[in-house]
């Protein structure tokens, strides 16, 4: 018999079923379902930490100084190691493109005209280039040496008059100190610029190095400039070589392109300068202090492997609802092989061969596992739709996993129908003819 | 009328083990020749079922050797014993055993399909078969929306649809009320006066009459065979022995009196 045949006479069978047969899909659906949405949802999650490292990011290589032993993320452990003629000779290095200080600098609030606003964190001293042209909704960079500032919008509209181009900001440093600072551009996004900043939303304001963290390592003696990770002090007091030789917890390098090879260039050039004895910081860095520089995909890269472990937990508990759903297939065509007992006799009597039943139950099987497959696939991806708006996450379908549901639907029905449709094969016709 | 052999069972044996060895056929030998109109009676246990299923193909003799359109069943693999079933013979039952999802037409050409014949091929010939057992107008009816002497046409439409060796008929009017009864015999006459041969197990002796000869089983052996050929020294000479015969089996009066006149009006 050919195989269209049975196509058409188990589809009949199927069809004589109707509920059953829905309620058998319904486990393969389910199971199915859950594999899809949970897939789809993981490479979403993915997809969306991958595209909050943006494209120029991509060339940026972070490094600190922290014990190698150190675990955790960006800056976990740093000490300020670096100093403004390291970071200079860094820069000059071959594949270096650029070379800066990160810092962050404590503040009590942050004042526009008569109207002032508490923030903590709220200056962060780096180079020029830390915020690209492309990330600038209006204004420029600021310029090295000069009081001038790049705000983001969060920063922007705290006040209750939004701060425009020109204006002049006042902040109150840590200590009660006031230094005021011109704003020459506002950025397109709230979100943090880099890993040491973090991604989320928050009031960012963003200066040059030179002169506000110079000033302020000048003024504490050393490089105080804190992200909160501690030792600072400790370590800024030990090392202290006086005024105008600030210490930077972390530095920025940029590769010549984001290619691999290029950032790898760039990074063991910049480690091998920092190491020799030509660098300031080689005079600190020894067994417990050495230098770490990452991507902002190899820092996530961490966050990943957690993701990618949770999903797999999940697709793996949806699997085994996948094996229910078989087991509830074979059960199902055990009980339609015994309730169709006369039915097999009579197509053997009219010279059906084993192979023929055999085929005819199998390919009812397979139909079922297909069938559930084909609505699970759409309803997990109609899941993972719904769930990735919900968290708001660009929405990724992983086409392979949709293939694969395919393939395991036809697999289960296989397995899941060889028994019955084997015990059907070899029903003797003579006590079937007989069976009631 | 051809004398070549339709049937033919040599010295059957067939014993069952249920604890201690059953003789369910205790050397049987028979030969059934082509376009020949054969009854089995006997009582229940008498082998008759036994004998059908050998001739059917269904079953292997435990000795001896049952042919089947030239072939010995007892030799042959599962594979090819079900395609000599599917080919050379051709089923009807007491119960009908129609396959309930599929209408008249695929019932008739269910035995084609695993032969392989194509679709159109099928339908055609199932078709023309319908049309020969009057249910051309039902070929889209499901079983269970035809009558039960409509059922038993289809029935038999199927059997004949691979145009087989032997049709082998249990009881095919066991179901049936006595006018459908005799529609449906009056079939059997028609087909076999066309060259069908028949083969037709039943405990009823008015059915049976309609045989060319009636072999009687007992206890796995041949009782005896009562010829009851009618085509070589005219009817008029057997008719009053057949009324005679009939006498015991009680109704059998005025329904079986005009079939069998009118079968025998084909048969001349």
């Amino acid at each position: 018999m050919n195989p269209l045949e049975s196509l058409r006479l188990s589809w009949r069978s199927i069809r004589g079923h109707k509920l059953r047969s829905a309620l058998t899909t319904l486990g393969i659906v389910i199971g199915i379902a859950a594999v899809i949405a949970f897939v789809t949802l993981g490479a979403s999650l993915q997809a969306g930490i991958i595209g909050d490292i943006s494209p120029d990011d991509r060339r940026n290589v972070y490094g600190w100084a922290a014990d190698p032993d150190t675990e955790g993320g960006p800056l976990a452990g740093a000490q300020p190691v670096f100093t403004p003629d390291d970071l200079d000779s860094v820069a000059s290095q071959p594949d270096v493109a650029a070379a800066y200080g990160y810092a962050t600098i404590q503040t009590q609030a942050i004042s526009n005209g008569n109207e002032t606003v508490a923030q903590g964190n709220g200056l962060i001293a780096t180079g020029p280039s830390y915020i690209r042209e492309g990330r600038l909704a209006e204004g420029r960079q600021f310029e090295r040496g000069d009081r001038e500032a790049v705000v983001n919008p969060a920063a922007a509209n705290q006040f209750e008059e939004n701060v425009t181009i020109g204006d002049e900001l006042t902040v109150t440093i840590l200590g009660g100190e006031r230094t005021t600072l011109e704003v020459v551009g506002i950025t397109d996004t709230s979100e943090g610029q880099s890993p040491f900043e973090g991604f989320e939303s928050s009031p960012r304001v963003y200066v040059p190095t030179d002169p506000y963290y110079v000033e302020q390592a000048a003024g504490l003696g050393i490089g105080g400039g804190s992200d909160g990770s501690g030792n600072d002090t400790g370590a800024g007091s030990e090392n202290g070589t006086g005024t105008g030789d600030a210490r930077f917890l972390a530095i920025i390098i940029e590769a010549d392109s984001a290619a691999q090879s290029d950032i790898d260039a760039a990074r063991e050039s910049a480690t091998a300068y920092l190491e020799s004895e030509q660098s300031d910081a080689s005079e600190l860095l020894g067994d417990d202090l050495a230098v770490t520089f990452q991507t902002s995909t190899e820092l996530l890269q961490q966050l990943q492997d957690v993701l990618a472990l949770l999903r797999n937990f999940i697709v793996g508990i949806a699997a085994i609802s996948l094996l229910v759903g078989s087991i509830g297939i074979a059960n199902i065509m055990l009980v339609s092989v015994t309730e169709r007992t006369r039915e097999i006799g009579i197509m053997k009597a009219v010279g059906a061969q084993n192979r023929d039943v055999l085929g005819l139950f199998l390919t009812e099987a397979v139909i079922l596992g297909v069938i559930g497959a084909i609505l699970g696939t759409g309803l997990g991806l109609l899941g993972g739709y719904l769930g990735a708006q919900y968290i708001d996450l660009p929405l990724v379908y992983p086409l392979e996993y949709v293939a694969l549901a395919i393939g395991v639907g036809v697999l289960v029905g296989i397995l899941a129908g060889l028994y019955p449709a084997w015990r059907a094969a070899r029903t003797d016709p003579i006590d079937a003819l007989r069976y009631e | 009328m051809a004398r070549e052999t339709a049937v033919a069972l040599e010295n059957v044996r067939k014993t069952y083990r249920i604890g201690e060895p059953v003789h369910a056929l205790d050397g049987v030998s028979l030969a059934v020749p082509r376009g020949s109109y054969t009854a089995i009676m006997g009582p229940s246990g008498s082998g008759k079922s036994t004998l059908m299923n050998l001739v059917g193909c269904l079953d292997t003799p435990t000795a001896g050797e049952v042919v089947v359109g030239g072939r010995p069943v007892g030799e042959l693999e599962d594979r090819e014993r079900t395609r000599l079933r599917g080919t050379e013979v051709g089923f009807v039952f007491q119960t009908f055993n129609l396959m309930p999802r599929l209408n008249a037409l695929e019932n008739v050409a269910l035995p084609q399909l695993f032969q392989g014949i194509d679709r159109a091929e099928r339908r055609e010939r199932a078709r023309d078969l319908l049309e020969r057992v009057g249910l051309g107008d039902r070929a889209e009816h499901l079983p269970n929306e035809l009558s039960g002497g409509q059922r038993q046409r289809v029935a038999l439409a199927r059997a004949l649809v691979n145009d087989p060796a032997i049709v082998l008929a249990d009881e095919p009017s066991g179901n049936l009320d006595t006018d459908t009864e005799a529609d449906i015999l009056d079939l059997f006459d028609e087909f076999h006066a066309a060259g069908t041969t028949m083969l037709v197990v039943t405990h009823e002796r008015h059915v049976a009459d309609r045989a060319d000869r009636i072999v009687h089983l007992l206890d796995g052996t041949i009782e005896r065979i009562e010829d009851l050929e009618r085509g070589n020294d005219g009817g008029s000479a057997v008719d009053p022995g057949r009324g005679t015969e009939t006498t015991p089996d009680a109704d059998a009066d005025s329904e079986t009196g005009s079939p069998t006149g009118r079968r025998e009006a084909d048969s001349e």
